[in-house]
């Protein structure tokens, strides 16, 4: 029996407050939020910014600057200004040029393309570090203006990150000297921080269209408490997005095929300041290489539709999920400096058939949110205040025969979790399981992201489908996977800590997602074929094995049949119908009934059972 | 203190049986939540940290049982002895069976356009209906200790809730 005493009984708190901060890494723009005098807020520099710009300059003398200077050098210096970066974790090198939004950069060629790095003046620098150069100088404001050295910090990530992204997040935080408290995902510090402050209840959907990503929560508000009952999003949609349809417009405009890489930060600056400047009028005169052009609202809302309408599906997935009405949600809280643009709002208003709340400052909200949790978790604000109900965003499974994926932890389930399944063996005398875990919502393993393998070996033998293994997958409460393997009989345990060596990239989550959309018909047809296939051999193995040992318990005539059938089926799996596979499997087994019947009286161990379980072959590479 | 329960019913204080006041199980689910998450001892010990996620994962897993009709009857008849996963020939009604072809056949023949979604939503809107009333059902036999029949129904519920995803799969195929 479980038992656990109440957070009353744990020893006194720390008689020194902790400098603990919230930190929004974003895409465009980061933010640093602390406690000033009893208030977590937001802290500006030394001119007065809240918002430091995430772009950061390699100079040729080794000088690095972060901000607001850094991205005025992004036209005159392209090559050395890094941009976007949260959009290059965890993406290969072939990822981050094929898209083109990297295409003034030079990557190191030394380097492994699975980990690309950035070749600039003041040396070679990836992802990681260029992120690591951003939380420094988020750090140093804060110390500078509490005069307190930061204990830890919490720092936000979008909800669709997946492990990989999530772990180099980590690794920039402690290149940058800083301890993790916890990554939070976006949407919810920007819920909790929305709920503090006007203590309204009910359920609430976050919408927060950043710089480079697209995240949408609905979460549920009651009491202090803060349930996350679904999330979703589309990994590759932001502000910058919007920028690039205005670019290539005027590209079109100037009659250019494609945009230079020279030429590619200077004209989305162009691009980006025509999309501001059309959040507070009706038209704007672009001007590039002497001549200028007009772009209107409309034309805008034109040219921006697709993306909109991008938005509006994850919303209506995310409801779904949470099996709600658009008409049910009692707000709908709107983050991220992307949706100050009016057709935003705009198409969020017709979706939910409410105006949004925009009280909030769009950019500030996330770092605020983390702050406050922050606080929590430091120990300086008593945790009776609220409490954060996670979940988790893509669903975690295991490879099967036939390479079909058994789903353990679906995507939306409230973590921590720990949920178990039981395996059994594929073959006479397996004494070694490999375990395949992956996440992704395809029922393939070769379209969901391999997350770890490994073996659990010393099973005792024993005829196929016997073996009882029990596979136990394990989520914490920050979203880390563990996934453990027990053989029932004997004990023997085998069990891995997810690490990736790589992950998903962003794109990739969301492809994937669509894919699982638009190949579900095939999936199922695939689906029907291996498994009819699996079946069959299932079943001739087990034959096969059954005439080996006991052909003696057969007359001629019957073992004339049982052949037969065998045939039949042989010829069946050399083709792709699922159907006639199937029904020759039947044919063999009602001809084999008889002979198994016999048998079963016979043997102790049932050679033809275990329908109910899955099986796990031995294979280990 | 906070013990394991006899059963995820007596863990949130709710009377055993299929009906289910789901504001009363959301209520008592953040509660104890409130009590035992990880998060309440971030500056405790490894010890209490494991036991909190431990306690976190059952509250959360008996939540979503009860939560979910269809896992909810599927642990009921648990609770009675009755071993779901076992499915007998005589558990499957032959008719039901057909009516589940057909309907996924009609499913799998719609066009993959916009033209099928009112098509869709009535098949929803039907799959809904009938959901519900087996639903009923099951509370009924279950009330009567009539444990053959509540895991015959138990078996329609699992076909028409898998339906269920099947037209929600073919509706997102679309949009």
């Amino acid at each position: 029996m479980l038992q656990i005493s109440e957070p009353g009984g744990r020893p006194a708190r720390h008689v020194t407050r902790k400098r603990a901060a919230g930190i929004d890494l974003g895409t465009t723009n980061s933010l640093i939020a602390t406690d000033v005098n009893g208030e977590v807020r937001t802290l500006a520099d030394a001119t007065g910014a809240h918002l430091l710009p995430s772009v950061v300059h390699y100079g040729a003398d080794g000088a690095i600057v972060v901000g607001a200077l850094a991205k005025a050098q992004a036209a005159a210096d392209p090559a050395n200004v890094i941009v976007s970066v949260k959009r290059a974790l965890g993406r290969s090198r072939d990822e981050l040029t094929a898209g083109g939004d990297y295409r003034q950069y030079r990557f190191d060629a030394e380097r492994d393309a699975a980990s690309p790095a950035f070749v600039t003046a003041a040396g070679v620098r990836d992802p990681v570090a260029v992120s690591a150069d951003i939380l420094r100088t988020l750090v140093r404001r804060a110390e500078e203006r509490t005069g307190e050295a930061v204990d830890g910090a919490v720092i936000t990530v979008p909800a669709y990150f997946n492990d990989s992204q999530r772990q180099q997040t980590r690794h920039a935080a402690s290149l940058a000297g800083i301890k993790v408290l916890r990554l939070l995902n976006e949407p919810t510090a920007a819920a909790v921080a929305y709920g503090l402050d006007t203590r309204e209840e009910g359920d609430i959907v976050v919408f927060d269209l950043g710089g480079g990503t697209f995240d949408v929560s609905l979460l549920s508000l009651r009491k202090g408490v803060f349930e996350v009952l679904a999330t979703g999003g589309d990994t590759a949609l932001g502000g910058d997005d919007f920028d690039k349809v205005v670019a290539d417009w005027l590209a079109d405009q100037c009659g250019m095929e494609s945009i230079a890489a020279r030429d590619y930060p200077a004209m989305m600056q162009v691009a980006n300041s025509a999309r501001e400047a059309l959040s507070d009028g009706d038209r704007v005169e672009l001007a590039w290489g002497g001549a200028s052009y007009l772009l209107t609202a409309a034309e805008f809302s034109e040219l921006a539709a697709p993306l909109l309408r991008r938005t509006i599906v994850a919303c209506r997935r995310v409801l779904r999920d949470a099996r709600m009405e658009a008409g049910a949600i009692d707000n709908v809280l709107l983050v991220g400096g992307a949706t100050r643009m009016p057709i935003v709002r705009q198409a969020v208003t017709d979706y939910f058939g409410r105006e949004p709340l925009q009280d909030i400052d769009p950019d500030r909200v996330v770092a605020i949110g983390a702050g406050i949790q922050a606080e929590v978790l430091a120990g300086n604000k008593p945790a009776g205040d609220f409490l954060l109900l996670d979940v988790n965003p893509l669903s975690l499974g295991i490879e099967t025969m036939g390479e079909l994926v058994e789903k353990i932890i679906p995507r939306n389930t409230s973590i921590p979790v720990s949920k178990s399944q039981e395996f059994t063996t594929f073959k006479d005398g397996q004494t070694v399981m490999a375990l395949h875990v992956v996440q992704g919502e395809r029922e393939l393993v070769g379209e969901c992201r391999s997350l770890a393998r490994f073996s659990l070996r010393g099973i005792p033998p024993m005829v196929a489908g016997a073996a009882k293994v029990k596979v136990t997958f394990q989520v914490d409460a920050d979203g880390l996977l563990s996934v453990s393997a027990e053989e029932a009989s004997t004990g023997c345990k085998a069990e891995v800590q997810v690490k990736p060596s790589f992950g998903l990239d962003l794109g990739e989550v969301e492809k994937m997602l669509k894919d699982s959309h638009e190949h579900a018909k095939a999936d199922m047809a695939a689906r029907a074929l291996r498994e009819a296939r699996l079946e069959a051999t299932r079943l001739m193995d087990a034959i096969d094995s059954a005439l080996a040992e006991d052909e003696r318990l057969l007359a001629a005539s019957e073992k004339a049949g049982i052949d037969q059938a065998l045939d039949k089926l042989r010829q069946a799996m050399a083709e792709e119908n699922a159907a006639q596979i199937e029904e020759r499997t039947e044919q063999l087994n009602h001809a084999s009934e008889d002979f198994a019947a016999r048998r079963m009286n016979m043997t102790v161990g049932a050679a033809l059972r275990g329908e109910s379980i899955n099986v796990i072959d031995e294979r280990t590479e | 203190m906070l013990s394991i329960a006899d059963n995820y019913f007596s863990q949130f204080e709710l009377p055993v049986g299929f009906e289910m006041d789901l504001d009363r199980l959301n209520t008592q689910f953040r509660e104890l939540q409130t009590i035992v998450h990880p998060d309440r001892f971030a500056a405790a010990g490894d010890d209490q940290r494991l036991r909190a996620i431990k306690l976190s994962s059952y509250l959360n897993e008996a939540y979503e049982t009860l939560k979910s009709p269809l896992r909810r009857a599927g642990y009921l008849l648990q609770l009675r002895g009755v071993d779901v996963e076992q499915v007998e020939q005589s558990d499957l009604d032959p008719e039901l069976l057909f009516e589940q072809i057909s309907l996924r056949e009609s499913l799998a023949e719609l066009p993959k356009d916009e033209s099928a979604l009112d098509r869709i939503d009535e098949l929803n809107r039907a799959t809904s209906v009938k959901l519900a009333r087996r639903q009923q059902e099951f509370a009924g036999s279950l009330a009567r200790s009539n444990l053959g029949q509540a895991k015959k129904l138990f078996h329609e519920l699992q076909f028409l809730t898998k339906l269920q995803a099947e037209i929600e799969k073919a509706e997102d195929a679309i949009i």
